[in-house]
């Protein structure tokens, strides 16, 4: 269990980012992180997968390993074909190119990207990119994933296709995910668990647990379990709004 | 036809410099015709060859000088802003200062008997520049979520330089590479000019050998040759940057 106790983080220039935030997030668990703009969210992620320290408090539980991290945006190097993007992390640990042949071939096809290895960036679609840096981040077999806003810039459709899709990998990998957006939906739709954040500085407000079934597809949209969880989240992150002023 | 369209306006201008230059009877010394500096080319064409070849060999070591030389001063900056706030003052004192002024004190120093020694240096000076500050530029202009990546897997140094740093800084370094070419031909040109004496070989000299015996249509035909060796290099850079960039850089589209 990743564990984040009395987290604090306070930007050069005396800006605190966020303040006490107190987390618990179940090993296979699907979180995603809820909040308004500024509130501190992309912060946190930095903060789990290591590429900041807290001004206070500590993570524990951190699974051995590489983590997998997505942006906002793919972030992928432009000068390099699919393959090699994906071939990254896998490069940097070392591993032979024969060696991670297979990985980059498994990764690849659990996005659904597989004919497109020589392909490069930019003659890809936002979508596809996106996959690209999915498939990236799971090449290393991460045993957590920390994805921020990655849908946030596609279309709808697109946006639940890859959410399908990332549930998919979510179930298949039992990776433990931790997914932030701005969307309601989106996050009621993905997780088994939600945290609601505060505005600057963020904190943790509420948490929802989503129960729904076992395989979630578009039919759950359209279930009481998942209205009513829309219902409180959005309630709550209203609450969490008005706290601030 | 867009490609057409310059040789047609040249040989407009060709046909009309023949024409006004006969008509108005200008002395050859002061304007000749083109088509005695086409004759020019034919007679003195071998000789002039050779001089250029000579100018060229320098162009060319002063420019990989040049380019090796700031690639790793500007890598060595990226390392380190001890050493860039150390070194590169000097680097600017070298670019403002007029090399023409610094020729005397080279030739003096290395060039006495072996001018081209002297040449090569100062075409080296004057060439260096843009490849330090765009490499500098182009090193530090790295994508900082990839940046983020990188110290996610825990890259190392070098991987960040290889793999990151260096494919990051590819266009500005080609960009700089273009205006470096083109100055180290200058740069050759002016130190043969200011460092040459009799003894020098290049190109240079023989157009200042031409305009000493009044050869005006054989200094034309020299300096054409000069024209179109700069114009060739750059050509030749641009292909090298198309071939590079032309994957993921947007200006360097494949249909282009
Ligand atoms: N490098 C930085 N230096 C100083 N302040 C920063 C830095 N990065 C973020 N901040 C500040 O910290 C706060 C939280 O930023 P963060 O990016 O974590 O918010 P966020 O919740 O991810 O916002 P969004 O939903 O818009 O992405 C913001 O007020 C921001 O101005
Ligand atoms: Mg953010």
């Amino acid at each position: 269990m990743l564990v984040l106790d009395g987290i604090a983080m306070r930007y050069p220039g005396g800006l605190a980012a966020i303040d006490r935030v107190d987390l618990r997030i179940e090993d296979g668990s699907f979180t995603s992180i809820v909040g308004p703009s500024g509130c501190g969210k992309s912060t946190l992620l930095r903060l789990i997968a290591g590429l900041a320290s807290p001004s206070a408090g500590a993570i524990t539980g951190r699974p051995d390993g590489a983590v997998g991290l997505v942006f906002q945006d793919a972030t992928l190097m432009p000068w390099a074909d699919v393959e090699n993007n994906v071939y990254l992390p896998l490069r940097l640990a070392r591993v032979s190119r024969a060696e991670a042949k297979p990985r980059i071939a498994e990764a690849l096809a659990l996005v659904g990207l597989s004919d497109f290895a020589q392909a490069y960036p930019r003659a890809l679609s936002g979508g596809m990119r996106m996959r690209v840096a999915i498939a990236r981040a799971i090449v290393t077999r991460p045993r957590l994933l920390l994805m921020d806003e990655p849908f946030a810039a596609l279309d709808e459709i697109t946006r639940n296709k890859l959410n399908d899709d990332l549930l998919r990998l979510w179930r298949e990998q039992e990776i433990t995910t931790i997914f932030v957006t701005h969307s309601v939906f989106e996050s009621v739709y993905l997780s088994t668990d939600i945290a609601i954040m505060s505005p600057r500085p963020g904190r943790i407000m509420a948490r929802h647990a989503v129960s729904g079934p076992a395989i979630r597809d578009a039919d759950f949209r359209a279930t009481q379990p998942y209205l009513d969880a829309c219902r409180a989240v959005s309630r709550d992150l209203e609450r969490a709004m008005a706290v601030a002023v | 036809m867009s490609r057409l369209l310059p040789l047609l306006v040249g040989l407009i201008v060709l046909a009309l410099w023949e024409t006004s230059v006969r008509l108005m009877q200008v002395p050859v010394f002061v304007l000749p015709p083109p088509s005695l500096i086409a004759e020019a080319l034919m007679t003195d064409g071998p000789q002039l060859l050779d001089a250029l070849l000579e100018t060229l060999k320098l162009t060319v070591a002063a420019f990989a000088a040049s380019f090796l030389g700031g690639l790793a001063l500007a890598v060595l900056f990226v390392q380190s802003r001890l050493i860039e706030r150390s070194l590169l003052p000097y680097a600017v004192v070298l670019q403002v200062t007029p090399i023409v002024a610094i020729a005397p004190l080279i030739v003096i120093w290395v060039g006495v008997d072996h001018v081209e020694r002297a040449v090569f240096i100062l075409a080296t000076i004057v060439a260096f520049f843009p490849i330090l500050s765009n490499a500098s530029f182009g090193l530090r202009s790295v994508d900082p979520g990839l940046a983020d990546l990188f110290r996610l897997y825990r890259a190392t140094g070098w991987q960040r330089l290889w793999l990151l740093q260096l494919p990051s800084a590819l266009p500005a370094l080609l960009a700089g590479a273009r205006i470096s070419a083109g100055l180290a031909l200058i740069g050759t040109v002016v130190a043969e000019f200011v460092a040459g004496s009799g003894e020098a070989t290049g190109l240079a000299w023989r157009i200042v050998e031409s305009a000493n015996r009044l050869e005006i249509p054989r200094m034309f035909a020299a300096l054409l040759l000069l024209s179109l060796t700069g114009l060739a290099l750059n050509a030749v850079i641009v292909q090298i940057e198309h071939r590079l960039l032309r994957r993921w850089h947007s200006g360097h589209g494949e249909a282009a």
